[in-house]
């Protein structure tokens, strides 16, 4: 049988909230790299092609101070390649220097003996301020996510700027303007493609259907290439034909699906699609990490006694002798109120426990401490919830057996 | 870890644009060296032009290939992180009690920082709540019958919620602790025990006396406060003298609870010429005490908020990242299986926690081996054997009947409700 504590530490099964931490890294520098490979192909057809143009046109006809400002041209493009290159190496280095010090600090946890340990606690409460953070940022708190991470310093552990910037397209998308976010696919368009992401076909489709809502027929001939252009190439055949549909359709029209594709509801859920989409590309889990955290936690920590209408023995804020249960507290009590209980199969109470005629039990130790702290008169016994209450007799006092 | 670590400096090392840059660099060298020979040699600029392309064409490949040497580098690198992370381990989002009450976790994060003493990160976190409300999302709400319509933000704005006295609650807990853990200076600790002293004396706290005591021997010893006040002089022959001092005007209220311990104070005064060789030695050690005093304080203060010491969000945090590897091992099983989790009110397994994360009793019935609850609430029977309320309707079936766990028998109406 379990028992019910224990202090081992096994940091391979403890690093389960951690794994984003390294991962982000990880994807910025493939995406760094990416963009630093494409930059460098773009650069390179063209001069390539500059080059033999030129020495063509030299050859044909030799005019050296065409054949000059060519290469000039040529020159300048190399050199405006080796700048991009070089920021681009800027952003590598950042990225390197945020691994180092994730991996520093996950190994950290390698090197603590037990969870009883004193650094287990400092490296949690630092993994809590990582969660706060990571809970700030997605809920689109950026300057509150910033500060804390500032005064914790614990830049190099959050991932800040990348939160912020999925945040500000969010929130463009639900002002209605999808332009951010289609620069933002147009940037990370192959890794959308290995994904099979709908985003950019959603958004598109929203432009047209934004067009077509004017009703004007200018812009309806416009919505019309737009559509050929943008929408057509969609592998679902359904996709095109549903949204030339939509001409034929008023935007007040009751029918469905169209009516559903009019609604202004759409740029929620497009909202909700980026951030899904930019999550799932950068490896980071849907749900913010302290929700996870914490409802594990809850259920881990919640007993029957916390929401019962007895207060229970063990804990309360009356007695000095005993600790406020997290559950307890205010700040939990009703996000606790729907987890689960934890689960136990022993119970598990004060050593020497002794029934007081009040039906409450303590462990004759603490009750002895208790009484002897408010100087309870010799041969009586108070019971520590209720410290101004009647002093039972000592030999009221009984002993209980729990097993 | 350790060959993550490595992988990340090769990576560090091999992944670096550097030398990618230094063959652009190469390249724009080539061409403005024909540049060059065109300006000695106009007449040349066709066969300069020609014979370029190739050595141009081989210093781009040059760069090619130190972009696929980083290409390299990053998948063996990206083949090196998932080990630490063998599975996709992420509870699933179907029991989400979290969600459904995003102002419930923001006003969490509020107390959080206002008693971790973070009032600037709490102030900008309240405004920032504010102009933004979170947006719930979109999972059904699995609270139907909880009233928390008061959204907090507002509360905060207006003051009716505890945020403003909290805030200064806490801001009082602060300026306390500090005098107390940098400047060892126990006044404002005293005169804050002072004012609660009764409420303190109910919960059989010593605190009020420990501060005095502290104080006591500080005057003692001549131990002046950091921040030097002028009322504490270096002088060491005037320590025991205040100390009796003050032991007169101050210790008269503790006689009663706390006589053994001012007799043993008092008596040191005997020995304040050779303490260290005295019986009381002890008593004036004063290396761990502040740190004592300012934990106890800390205790104490947030106990009279009706708040547990440590953040709660700490320590659910904490217990969550503990019993996280048991829950994720339990959703993989369910899903291998197909089984479905029936207990809605109690988790399945059992979530081993390190004993000083565990506040409650446990009362799980020797019988049935289910926890006890309010419904089914521990009963004592004569013998002092403690059953759940259930099980022992089922054992007696209202008629006289034997302890399952000694000879002794009793009737069911002999059994008490015990409250653990």
């Amino acid at each position: 049988m379990a028992e019910p504590t224990t202090t081992k530490l096994n940091p391979e099964t403890h690093l389960l909230l951690d794994q984003p931490l390294l991962r982000m890294p990880y994807e910025l520098s493939r995406k760094n790299y990416k963009a630093a490979s494409r930059i460098f192909e773009q650069h390179r057809d063209a001069t390539l092609k500059d080059l033999k143009n030129s020495a063509n046109a030299a050859l044909s006809a030799p005019d050296a101070p065409k054949a000059l400002s060519d290469l000039d041209a040529m020159i300048s493009r190399l050199q405006t390649l080796k700048r991009k290159l070089s920021d681009l190496q800027q952003t590598e280095e950042n990225i390197q220097r945020q691994s180092k010090a994730r991996i520093a600090h996950l190994n950290e946890l390698y090197q603590i003996p037990s969870l009883a340990d004193v650094k287990y606690d400092e490296w949690s409460r630092v993994r809590l301020d990582r969660l706060l953070v990571d809970y700030l940022l997605r809920s689109g708190y950026g300057e509150s996510a910033r500060q804390l991470a500032q005064e914790k310093g614990i830049e190099e552990l959050v991932d800040v700027e990348a939160f912020v910037e999925c945040f500000r397209i969010e929130e463009s998308l639900r002002k209605g303007q999808p332009k951010a976010a289609l620069l933002w696919c147009a940037d990370n368009k192959q890794a959308l493609k290995k994904i099979n992401s709908n985003l950019e076909f959603e958004l598109r489709l929203q432009q047209y259907i934004e067009m077509i809502r004017t009703g004007d027929t200018q812009k309806l001939m416009e919505a019309t290439m737009y559509a050929r252009k943008f929408l057509a190439p969609h592998q679902d055949t359904n996709f095109a034909i549903r949204a030339a549909g939509l001409l034929a359709f008023p935007p007040d029209t009751p029918a469905e699906p169209y009516k559903t594709l009019y609604s202004s509801a759409r740029w929620e859920h497009l909202a909700t699609l980026f951030v899904q989409t930019h999550h799932s590309l950068f490896s980071l889990p849907p749900r913010p990490l302290l929700h996870i955290a914490l409802s594990a936690g809850l259920s881990a920590l919640k007993t029957p006694f916390c929401h019962s209408q007895t207060a229970s023995c063990s804990e309360n804020a009356l007695s000095s002798t005993t600790s406020v249960c997290p559950i307890c507290s205010t700040e939990l009590n009703t996000l606790a109120r729907n987890v689960p209980y934890a689960h136990h199969t022993k119970s598990h109470v004060e050593n020497d426990p002794v029934v007081l005629p009040n039906g409450r039990i303590y462990g004759s130790e603490r009750l002895r401490q208790f009484n002897e702290m408010v100087g309870t008169a010799p041969g009586k016994i108070k019971d520590p919830r209720d410290p101004m209450g009647t002093a039972y007799d000592e030999s009221q006092v009984k002993k209980v057996y729990i097993s | 870890m350790e060959t993550l670590s490595e992988e990340q400096a090769k990576l560090e090392q091999r992944g670096s644009l550097d030398k990618t840059i230094g063959d652009v660099q190469a390249t724009i060298d080539l061409l403005v060296n024909a540049r060059y020979a065109i300006i000695t040699n106009p007449d040349s600029a066709g066969k300069a032009l020609a014979t370029l392309q190739t050595p141009v064409k081989k210093s781009f490949d040059r760069v090619k290939a130190d972009l696929s040497e980083i290409h390299t580098a990053l998948s063996e690198y990206g083949k090196a992180l998932p080990k630490a992370s063998k599975d996709k381990p992420f509870p699933t989002a179907e029991n989400d009690a979290l969600s459904s009450h995003p102002s419930l976790v923001n006003r969490a994060i509020a107390m959080h920082l206002l008693r971790e003493g973070q009032f600037g990160v709490a102030s900008t976190f309240i405004a920032e709540a504010n102009s933004h409300p979170p947006h719930t999302a979109a999972i059904p709400d699995t609270s139907s019958g909880l009233s928390d319509g008061i959204r907090w933000e507002q509360d905060f704005a207006d003051g009716t919620f505890k945020s403003e006295s909290l805030q200064r609650q806490f801001g009082e807990m602060y300026h306390i602790l500090s005098s107390l853990r940098q400047h060892h200076d126990l006044g404002p600790a005293i005169v804050w025990a002072r004012w609660h002293s009764a409420i303190l004396e109910a919960r059989g706290s010593n605190l009020e006396f420990e501060l005095h005591r502290l104080q006591f021997v500080c005057l003692f010893l001549g131990v002046a406060p950091l921040n030097g006040q002028s009322s504490f002089s270096g002088d060491d022959s005037n320590g025991p003298l205040k100390a009796w001092q003050y032991a007169k005007t101050h210790f008269a209220p503790f006689q009663a609870r706390y006589g053994r311990e001012i007799q043993q104070l008092l008596g040191a005064l005997a020995f304040h010429q050779n303490l260290s060789d005295s019986p009381y030695r002890r008593t004036f050690h004063t290396d761990s005490a502040w740190e004592d005093v300012a934990t106890s304080f800390t205790r104490e203060f947030c106990s009279l908020l009706g708040l547990s010491a440590d953040s709660p969000l700490y320590i659910a945090a904490t217990a969550g990242a503990i019993a996280l590897p048991t829950l994720v091992k339990l959703q993989n099983i369910m899903k291998e299986k197909r089984t479905e989790w029936t207990t809605v009110h109690e988790l399945p397994v059992p979530t081993p926690l390190p004993p000083h994360l565990i506040f409650h009793s446990i009362f799980v019935c020797p019988v049935s081996k289910e926890q006890a609850t309010d419904a089914n609430p521990p009963m004592m029977m004569p013998c002092g054997h403690v059953i759940a309320k259930e099980s022992l309707d089922r054992i007696s079936k209202g008629a006289r009947f034997k302890c399952p766990y000694c000879p002794s028998e009793s009737r069911p109406s002999e059994a008490r409700k015990v409250v653990l």
